[in-house]
């Protein structure tokens, strides 16, 4: 070959070799879905947060063994980290989990060079983490009192004042690399959503130990993400997990047109599509609405404040917004709002006005809770996005009747004979006493902010409509919450959302014994506890069906709640986002998404 | 003049003490107990416990009164309750921010604050000089609430001239795209209070003796002013911008939260809200030691200008 | 100006006093004279709603929510309005074998409503809209002027009461006294507002007009504080005081009779900066949450809800209070302009 004829195919091959990669950079500019955040996060560490927001993150890097079917609605498990479903013994105490063999955790100094796999003892030592009183983790609840063995561990250690964590326990046996048994003290039919939940995703005891108490900022995990750069409150990067196990995206899809057009889209895809994630924390609605209109994010789903700007009034998405190609997805959030009564019969050293199972007492209660103007609230204050809440259980979520109606109407004409009737006479001041004569005064308790305010100047409204005076009690949330757990709340709005998609997660909030936990109303009733605790036994079905409803009648009956409604999540997302459909438990959708090229790129 | 000195950062002590022991009653007292915050949705008083226990509150007071004062002659606050980072990281990177807007606003505002100053003084009494100054009354009756809200409205959404609001990873990026909306907001709600302020500073000057035998001896207006008059006002425009620094630092939080810059401001707030007291401890400690620095330079320039002044 | 209050009026002589001075001076300052009729019809109005005799009905919903103002014209639908409820009156509930204790009285009472309750009309626009309960924006906006002012009024009187006192005690005894204030000063001004704010939030438990005025006045006393102390030290010095002292005066006298009269200038024109700046902390105060309760009406509490509100398009009830605060706040600070003007004049 002569030179020159050598040069040039050389010359022509290394324009070849230069050009093929620039075509390609061209054609495939990185994906990143760029979302926000509406309140700050507090770090990574699974046992030290307890925010939704930090919990989402953990979600993309870690692995539980169990997570959700994309599509599936009502949310249905599947496996995830472990190869299938557990197997659970016939007396509903043991799991067996057989985890999946190849699964990696993310490359990292800890791990000295050499590639972790991911075994079943991680996540022996990932549970028992949630037991050592040095992390005092706020999601302990999902574990303690129901693993054979921990709790006694967790005794000793805080005698001794460190957690053992090489101890054998019974509950919690690894009989090889690739098989933990788990065993309860008692069965439990939701125990596998506990291991469905983002926290419980396993942790590599090496990073773990190599980075002490910079561990929240320092997460190690075998999901589909990794974290890439982390400014404190204020931008998270994440880039794809390059040694993730991939998944197959291959869900059926139901009914909903829209289920069955991402199908049609990703069916067959390996997942993770995308390249990367960028959370910016933006805490004002107005700089996350602005930054969605010019396509700095692409995804917004907390815009409750502005959803008038893109909604009309009958539920649908504007036509400018239509005709730029937004997508809406919208879902019914798994929440409740209610307004409680304290139940007991004194708050502190006073007595108190609303709470006690007397006749006059009922009707008192009653009487408020048929004077709310709960169409105000879902008109005015959540500007239409939201749906009348009748039964405790919250749609989407297993148990949830949507037959069931309330006892309780709105009848503000009803509810003042009925306070006449009792007793409750007006004043000269225009407002009732109580029937002894003594002056009647509704305490409600909230928080210093502009969103609590509007609640207040509603409930003020709706008590001036039957003449009960009120006051309203500022607190700034942590004192808030002290006083509720201590029972000493008059009467205050609360809410609750769904950790699984169990209604047992919502029943529980009525139960005596959670009194100073999570029963802020402070009820115990005997007839109802009795039909908690035989509910427990039960899976979803129509026997559990049916003492719910007595549980939910008992409820109205003695007027422990006003339920209110449960929002409804309008979820944008720009041209280019593929296959994003909400998920009532999953906390992000991360990995089941795709970009498509942005036209003009 | 030494000794006066020497008293002054004595008294340091006694108003550190103070400081410690208002903040000590405040967050105990009053600030709300973090354990239940922490502890979240589901808790029983056994983990309460727990929690006070691993932040150390259950402690006798006295103790934990101690602890502080150790903690403040280490300069070591430990860590934040809330995300475990050590809190003098937290300040490293967040006065950072703080300070990237802060600074630009301070210089340009004092700067275009002094050159109108300067003009109203020379033009004063005239309709210029009482139109300016009406206009800068009202421009000040508006609340930088309504400034923030409408600038980022217009400048960032409707116009589409800055960023709405975010942090990038570069000072020069952070400085030219993500700050400036920030510094303009800043400076247009400091311009008209500043404008009336150097004003009276510049009239204070050329109202004095000095002046008017400077012009007797036959000098030009724009000498005595730009001369003798700006070298003069600029010890109280200079002592003026001190004293506002350390309140300054942690106190633009409005303007950080809105455009979501990452700064000691906004951290506050954050503290506050979580009842995180070790950052609370460290601000309130950091800020008390400035301010009673920044005051002691002023006062002894004070006294520098005014030598009838006693110090006592 | 610093007339000796010792000397007797020589007879025949009567030379007129500061105030009248300073009196006829501002008298030929126009616009000082227009400010100070404005600031005085904010009063009136402002006295005239605390007397219930305007506005009284402020709080009724007589609007749509959000009812734009009239030059605008009603709002436009959009889409088909919202499915009326269906509350289709309700065969026998299924009690689900849970009695009701109540259920025959509520029984009772239905028999006796029979008919339906007439619903209430609405108007769709009003003079400047309404805000999201369908109340009057022009009505809030002067019943807010009530508490607005009124925080600013007291709260300036109470700091300068305070940074007067203690002033005056500190620049004059000087001593242990005014290392005590001193330390009272640093302390205050060493820690972030927004914590000290917090601290006499919760001490004073309440919440309302009362917790606002208390704040702004315990905490802002710093800054008159610190230029009456300087001013006493100033003065402390001149003939006239040593003069006062000579002829036996006590200290109190000496303070507050002497020299209190030739400071006085500084103290209003101090109170008047004051109310301003409490008018306009007021607003930030409300935004923290720290402000008026839920039946009072301020600017800081319209501005607060406008937050919301601007993004959604609804501009009237930032713009009716930003225009009432800005013509007030313009007001009075073009008023203490022209009294420390009128006071001092060569400053002129």
């Amino acid at each position: 070959m002569s030179l020159g004829s050598h040069w040039r195919r050389s010359a022509a091959s290394a324009v070849f070799l230069l050009a093929v990669p620039a075509a390609l950079q061209a054609a495939d500019p990185p994906k990143i879905l760029r979302v926000t955040f509406q309140a700050a996060e507090t770090g990574f560490d699974p046992v030290r947060v307890s925010d939704y927001y930090s919990g989402q993150i953990i979600e993309a890097i870690f692995d539980p063994l169990l997570t959700y079917d994309y599509l599936a609605r009502p949310a249905k498990l599947v496996a995830n980290a472990a190869e299938s479903l557990p197997e659970i013994s016939s007396d509903g105490r043991s799991y067996v989990f057989r985890i999946r063999k190849g699964v990696y955790f993310a490359d990292d100094p800890a791990f000295k060079g050499r590639k972790r796999e991911l075994t079943a003892l991680d996540y022996a030592y990932s549970f028992k983490r949630f037991y050592d009183p040095r992390h005092r983790s706020p999601y302990a609840f999902l574990f303690t009192g129901k693993i054979v063995g921990l709790d006694e561990l967790a005794e000793q250690a805080k005698a001794s004042g460190s957690f053992d964590y090489d101890a054998p326990v019974a509950g919690l046996q690894t009989p090889d690399r690739h098989t933990l048994v788990i065993r309860l003290k008692q069965p439990d039919p939701n125990f596998s959503h506990v291991l469905a939940y983002p926290l419980s995703g396993a942790v590599a005891r090496e990073a773990i130990e190599a980075y002490g108490d910079e561990s929240p900022s320092h997460p190690v995990g075998s999901g589909p993400f990794l974290l890439k750069r982390y400014t404190r409150s204020s931008k998270i990067v994440l880039a794809a997990n390059p040694g993730y196990r991939g998944k197959l995206w291959d869900f059926v899809p139901g009914d909903d047109p829209r289920q069955r057009e991402i199908a049609s889209q990703m069916q067959g895809k390996r997942l993770p599509r995308l390249d990367g994630v960028e959370v910016s924390i933006m805490e004002e609605t107005q700089s996350r609405w602005l930054a969605f209109q010019r396509g700095e994010t692409d995804i917004e789903y907390q815009l409750w404040d502005v959803a008038p700007t893109f909604m009309t009034d009958d539920g649908k998405l504007r036509p400018e917004f239509v005709r730029r190609g937004i997508q809406l997805d919208r879902t019914i959030d798994p929440e409740i709002t209610y307004l409680y009564f304290n139940m007991q019969e004194r708050i502190g050293e006073a007595p108190n006005p609303v709470g006690g199972f007397g006749k006059e007492r009922i009707a008192l209660r009653r009487a408020i809770a048929m004077s709310y103007k709960v169409e105000d609230q879902i008109r005015i204050i959540r500007k239409g996005q939201a749906v009348r809440a009748e039964y405790p259980v919250p749609p989407g979520v297993a148990g949830h009747d949507p037959g069931y109606r309330s006892l309780i109407p709105y009848d503000p004409r009803a509810a003042n004979e009925l306070l006449e009737k009792f007793g409750y006479r007006k004043g000269a001041d225009g407002y009732r006493r109580q029937p002894d004569g003594a002056p009647l005064v509704i305490r409600n308790a909230s928080t210093p902010t502009e969103r609590d305010r509007q609640f207040d100047e509603l409930l003020k409204r709706s008590l001036d409509s039957i003449g009960v005076r009120l006051e309203i009690q500022k607190e700034r949330f942590p004192e808030l919450l002290k006083l509720e757990k201590q029972c000493r709340h008059m009467t205050r709005m609360a809410a609750w959302i769904a950790d699984y998609p169990d209604g047992d997660n919502f029943m529980q909030l009525l139960y005596g014994p959670n009194v100073n936990e999570s029963n802020n109303a402070c009820y115990r009733s005997k007839e109802f506890d009795r039909r908690y605790e035989k509910s427990r036994r039960l899976a979803d079905g129509p026997e559990r069906d049916r003492l719910y409803h007595e549980m939910t009648r008992l409820m109205e009956v003695d007027t422990v709640w006003l339920l209110l409604d449960s929002r409804i999540r309008n979820a944008l997302q720009q041209p280019h986002v593929v296959g994003f459909t909400k998920h009532p438990v999953l906390h992000t959708e991360w990995l089941y998404l795709d970009l498509a090229p942005r036209s003009g790129d | 003049m030494l000794g006066y000195v020497v008293r002054r950062l004595w008294q340091f002590v006694p108003t550190l003490l103070g400081v410690v022991l208002l903040v000590f009653f405040l967050f105990n007292f009053v600030g709300g107990d973090p354990a239940y915050l922490l502890a979240g949705k589901i808790s029983n008083p056994a983990q309460i416990e727990n929690i006070r226990r691993q932040l150390g509150v259950d402690q006798p007071y006295a103790i934990q009164l101690w602890i502080f004062v150790k903690q403040i002659a280490s300069g070591d606050f430990g860590a934040s309750w809330s995300t475990n980072e050590r809190v003098s990281e937290i300040f490293a990177t967040r006065l950072g921010p703080s300070l990237t807007v802060l600074v630009p606003l301070l210089a340009i505002g004092t700067l275009l604050a002094m050159a109108a100053a300067m003009l109203v003084a020379y033009l004063r009494g005239s309709l210029t000089d009482r139109a300016i100054m009406v206009g800068c009354t009202v421009a000040q009756s508006i609340s930088i609430l309504v400034y923030i809200l409408v600038f980022q409205y217009v400048l960032a959404y409707q116009l589409g001239w800055f960023p709405v609001q975010g942090w990038g990873i570069t000072f020069a990026e952070n400085l030219l795209r993500y700050s400036v909306l920030a510094i303009i907001v800043g400076v247009a709600v400091s311009l008209a209070p500043d404008i009336r302020l150097y004003r009276s500073f510049f009239l204070d000057e050329i109202n004095q003796d000095y002046v008017r035998t400077a012009r007797a001896k036959g000098l030009s207006e724009r000498r005595v002013l730009w001369v003798h008059v700006l070298r003069n006002a600029a010890i109280p425009i200079v002592t003026n911008i001190l004293l506002q620094l350390p309140g300054l630092l942690a106190g633009a939080f409005l303007i950080e939260r809105f455009f979501g810059i990452p700064g000691i401001g906004r951290e506050v707030i954050l503290a506050v809200e979580r009842s995180d007291f070790p950052v609370i401890k460290a601000v309130t400690v950091y800020v008390a030691v400035a301010t009673m620095i920044v005051n002691l330079a002023a006062d002894l320039l004070y006294k520098a200008i005014d030598p009838r002044v006693q110090l006592k | 100006m610093s007339e000796s209050a010792i000397l007797p009026a020589l007879p025949g002589a009567a030379s007129p006093g500061v105030w009248t001075l300073a009196w006829r001076r501002f008298c030929r300052d126009r616009l000082g004279l227009a400010c100070l009729v404005v600031v005085v019809i904010y009063g009136a109005v402002m006295a005239a709603c605390a007397a219930g005799w305007i506005v009284r009905d402020w709080s009724e919903e007589v609007a749509v929510t959000f009812a734009p103002p009239s030059f605008l014209g009603p709002e436009a639908p959009r889409g088909a309005p919202a499915a009326a409820a269906a509350t289709a009156p309700q065969g026998a509930l299924e009690d689900y074998g849970i009695p009701d204790p109540l259920a025959d009285d509520l029984a009772e009472i239905a028999q006796e409503l029979s008919g339906v309750s007439a619903s209430e009309t609405r108007a769709v626009t009003l003079a400047f809209g309404a805000d999201k309960w369908g109340r009057d924006v022009l009505k809030k906006a002067v019943k807010g002027t009530e508490t607005s002012l009124f925080v600013g009024l007291v709260a300036a009187a109470l700091a300068a009461f305070l940074g007067t006192l203690f002033g005056a005690l500190a620049g004059y005894q000087g001593g242990w006294l005014d290392d005590l204030f001193n330390w009272l000063y640093s302390v205050l001004t060493s820690i972030p507002y927004l914590l000290l704010v917090l601290a006499v939030a919760a001490v004073v438990n309440q919440k309302g007009v009362l917790t606002v005025i208390l704040i702004l006045g315990l905490t802002g006393w710093t800054g008159i504080f610190r230029l009456i102390r300087a001013e006493y030290m100033k003065h402390k010095v001149r003939e006239y005081v040593l003069a006062a002292d000579a002829i036996g005066a006590s200290a109190a006298r000496r303070m507050f009779v002497h020299i209190l009269p030739n400071v006085s200038h500084v103290v209003l024109v101090q109170l008047s900066l004051h109310v301003v700046l409490f008018i306009k902390s007021e607003v930030i105060l409300t935004f923290l949450g720290f402000g008026v309760g839920v039946d009072t009406v301020s600017w800081g509490s319209m501005l607060a809800e406008a937050q919301s509100e601007l993004i959604l398009g609804k501009w009237w009830q930032i713009t009716a209070a930003t225009v009432a605060m800005a013509v007030l706040v313009s007001a009075f600070s073009l008023l203490t302009d022209a009294l420390r003007d009128a006071l001092d004049p060569r400053l002129k």
